[in-house]
């Protein structure tokens, strides 16, 4: 438990410092931009006004251009007060009219929005006497008599200010961002850590119970981790009931055995007084007994290694057709042999499973049928067909059949059809169902008409996924 | 290009008049450093400040050029032209002519703490320094005021002209804005502040002014008598002459009161830059504005200075608010072809009406 945590946290932590490292870089490259361009905005709107007041002065005086540069026009530059201003006023043609006459050029814009253009404030950058240089540059078109055509009024200042805005907005963003997620950081580092401390409790709440104690966890956790301790919650109760059943199953079992041996015991004590018939009887008895108490235990063993067998699942290929046969050689005494039909269209029925398993399922139910079925008519007939999807073996006899309100109940162990009198231990389809069940199918009972029961196995080709 | 052409005109109008004083204050020491000072303020004045800066820096030999302003403006820019820059360190009362050299980039930086000390107005991206506090003044004989009281603002003075126009015929007297460059700039300021400006110019006019390029020409006239009323002129001057006793009396206008401050500018160009920044440095400096303040009788910019006449001691004793000519590309306006063509147009028109 205590690296898993470290590992998380560590995690965690790389994985909030790589997205810190990223998103400040990012925001940096954003922020830089966004400051430029903010600080060039809102700078750019001085140089325009500054061209304004000196484009609002243009007028031509006996056909010469005349300039009266405003005061304010340089002075209200002085926003920014470190830096130095140009300015120069050009037109009609090449010439500068007044100003500095060696400013950089700007290309004029061309097409059919010329005129409209024009009239606006345009912005350029471009070095100028050892420093960058923001120029704004405004057009006005003059038409009077003897002068026509365009002025350029040109006015610019260095970019001391403007940068320096840029790098307080930067440093205005990037600042609180990074110290935010420094703090968020540690904040998420300490949640952390605190959401985890119920994992703890949960974990030595379970270190120190004793084993038999399998009460749920009642610690409170965060909602992410509930379905966890529901598992655990869960799976304890599966595992309560699970012993549960195990202890009912020991003390069912050992109280079917002990009526055997009561018995036994009691014809064995009484056969020691008996005389030479009554003697004979006894020991009848005691072998009838002494049998039912052998099958028993077979069937216990067959129990438990199906149980154990559909828990490890050693699928292997086989032959339906093959297990039946030897279900019949194995299972059936020779003297009934013939009772036994087997009716198939198929050669061969190759299959992927648990032979044993499989092999015991159709003993019991042939045994099953021959022994209740008999009674009336004793052939008994097994089918085995493919289907899509799977095989279908059917077992049916002629027996009295299961009245439907009982088909439910007699796959519980220790169970028996109503035909008692028979011996058996009522272990039989429990231990069908559950070598079926294993292999993904299902067992599914009817009487059939005319009398008689029909056990109907649904073997899918595919055994994978399915619960044992 | 006008502007140089004008300027030209202007210098070689002068040029005969003009006695460019060069005075060489040799190092205490030998193997020393040269420093030389294009300046406009008289080398009288600023003697004492160069012995002082020498008695500190023994190994520095000082040649102190005294130049017109604008003189000192075309000269600065012809040794650079010529490729033989001089000048180390350029010191001027034009005010607008240093801000145009800082803008056009010819200035070297200078970080000082003594310079962060100086007031806002009175230095530009640490390159341009102002390192004297000068109120342009009202200026009166006070003989010819026998019995009168003195104008105090630009109005009452208008009043009093007008009222009896042939009484003050030819005895205003104020600087040659086409010969001074801070007569220029005062000048501007008026009209860019005052909107009494065009009254002034026309009632100056009609009274036939007599204009001057020089301070200490104006001023002899008023002690002599010739003149009554000095416009616009550097207190600094009329100060000293009062002090020693010449019949003047200073009234700072009451409706604003213009200053001006000499500018230091630290070329790029420096030869020995080393010495030009100790020299400015020394400017500046506590030591160096007393220095200034009681040898040569320029008023310190820095209150700390602790002298008869700083910019606190003025800035209080003066009724009227001061106005500070700011350091910055402002100044650049009066410097555009165009707008200057146009007031000196205007100026000569009143000033100089056509017979």
């Amino acid at each position: 438990m205590k690296p898993r945590v470290l590992s998380l946290r560590a995690r965690i932590a790389g994985m909030l410092g790589l997205l810190f490292l990223v998103g400040t870089l990012a925001l940096l490259f954003a922020a830089q931009a966004y400051g430029r361009l903010a600080a060039d905005k809102s700078y750019d709107r001085l140089l325009a006004g500054s061209a304004l007041s000196i484009a609002e002065t243009l007028s031509v005086d006996r056909g010469q251009l005349q300039v009266d540069l405003p005061y304010a026009a340089l002075e209200m530059l002085s926003a920014a007060p470190d830096d130095r201003v140009f300015y120069r006023v050009i037109g009609p043609g090449p010439s500068t009219i007044t100003g500095y006459d060696d400013l950089p050029g700007w290309q004029l814009p061309s097409g059919r929005d010329r005129r409209i253009a024009l009239d606006e404030a345009r912005f350029f950058d471009a070095d100028y006497r050892g420093e960058p240089v923001r120029f704004a540059v405004l057009g006005r078109e003059i038409a009077e008599p003897g002068m026509q055509g365009w002025v350029w009024v040109q006015v610019g200042h260095t970019r001391r200010a403007r940068d320096e805005l840029a790098r307080e907005l930067v440093l205005g963003a990037v600042a609180p961002i990074t110290l935010m997620t420094l703090l968020a950081i540690s904040v998420v580092m300490w949640g952390i850590a605190r959401a985890l401390r119920p994992l703890q409790r949960v974990g030595e709440d379970l270190t120190g119970r004793q084993p038999e104690d399998l009460q749920p966890v009642v610690e409170p956790v965060p909602l992410e981790i509930a379905p966890l301790i529901d598992a655990i919650n869960g799976f304890m109760r599966r595992l309560a009931g699970n012993i549960e059943a195990l202890r009912a199953f020991i003390g069912e079992a050992a109280h079917q055995m002990r009526t055997p041996l009561a018995s036994l015991y009691a014809q064995a004590h009484v056969a020691a007084d008996e005389d030479p018939e009554g003697l004979r009887r006894s020991i009848a008895a005691i072998e009838r007994n002494a049998a039912r108490l052998s099958r028993l235990l077979d069937q216990l063993l067959i129990d438990a290694t199906v149980m154990h067998r559909s828990d490890v699942r050693a699928f292997e290929p086989c032959d339906l057709l093959d297990l039946v046969h030897e279900a019949i050689n194995e299972g059936v005494p020779h003297a009934r042999r013939r009772d036994v039909v087997i009716s198939t269209e198929l050669d061969q029925a190759p299959f992927v499973g648990d032979a044993l398993m499989l092999g015991e399922a159709l003993k019991n139910l042939i045994d099953n049928a021959l022994k209740y079925g008999s009674t009336v008519d004793g052939s008994v007939l097994v089918s085995i067909r493919a289907e899509e999807g799977g095989y279908v073996v059917t077992v049916a006899d002629r027996g009295p059949g299961i009245p439907e309100s009982r088909q439910a109940k007699v796959f519980e162990r220790f169970v028996r059809g109503d035909g008692v009198g028979s011996p058996g231990a009522g272990l039989g389809l429990a231990i069908v169902r559950r070598a079926i069940a294993s292999h993904g199918g299902e067992v599914v009972l009817a009487n059939r008409e005319g009398g008689g029961l029909e056990v109907t196995l649904r073997l899918p080709w595919r055994a994978e996924g399915v619960e044992s | 290009m006008s502007r140089v052409a004008w300027l030209l005109i202007v210098s070689a109008a002068g040029w005969f008049s003009l006695t460019a004083v060069a005075e060489t204050y040799p190092a205490a020491s030998v193997g020393a450093r040269q420093l030389t000072i294009y300046s406009t303020t008289d080398t009288a004045v600023f003697e004492a400040a160069v012995r002082h800066f020498q008695r500190l820096n023994p190994g520095i030999a000082v040649q102190y050029e005294e130049l017109e302003s604008h003189v000192l403006y075309e000269r600065f820019l012809e040794d650079l032209k010529h490729g033989k820059p001089r000048a180390d360190l350029l010191l001027s009362s034009a005010m607008d002519l240093q801000v145009k050299l800082v803008n056009d980039g010819y200035a070297a930086t200078h970080l000082s703490a003594n310079a962060r000390m100086l007031p806002e107005w009175a230095r530009w991206r640490d390159q341009a320094f102002g390192f004297t506090f000068e109120p342009a003044v009202m200026v009166f004989n006070v003989n010819a005021f026998s019995g009168r009281t003195l104008p105090r603002t630009r109005s009452e003075l208008i009043e009093l002209v007008r009222r009896d126009p042939a009484a003050w015929r030819g005895r205003i007297g104020t600087y040659d804005i086409a010969g001074s460059s801070v007569g220029y700039l005062l000048a501007s300021q008026d009209a860019r502040q005052s909107s009494e400006f065009s009254a002034l110019l026309e009632t100056l006019g009609d009274a036939g002014v007599v204009i001057e390029r020089r301070t200490s020409d104006l001023l002899a006239r008023l002690e002599k008598g010739n003149l009554a009323i000095g416009y616009n002129l550097l207190g600094s001057y009329a100060q000293s002459r009062i002090a020693a006793g010449a019949p003047l009396a200073i009234v700072y206008p009451r409706d604003y009161t213009l200053v001006v401050t000499r500018t230091a500018v630290l070329p790029a160009s420096a030869p020995n830059p080393d010495a030009a920044h100790r020299f400015l440095e020394y400017l500046v400096s506590i030591e160096g504005q007393r220095t200034l303040a009681n040898e040569g009788g320029l008023p310190a910019i820095r209150n700390e200075a602790s002298v008869q006449q700083t910019r606190g001691g003025i800035t209080n004793a003066v009724v009227g608010p001061l106005r500070p000519v700011v350091l910055g590309p402002g100044l650049l306006v009066y410097l555009d072809q165009l707008k200057k063509r146009r007031f000196m147009n205007l100026w000569n028109g009143a000033i100089e009406p056509p017979k």
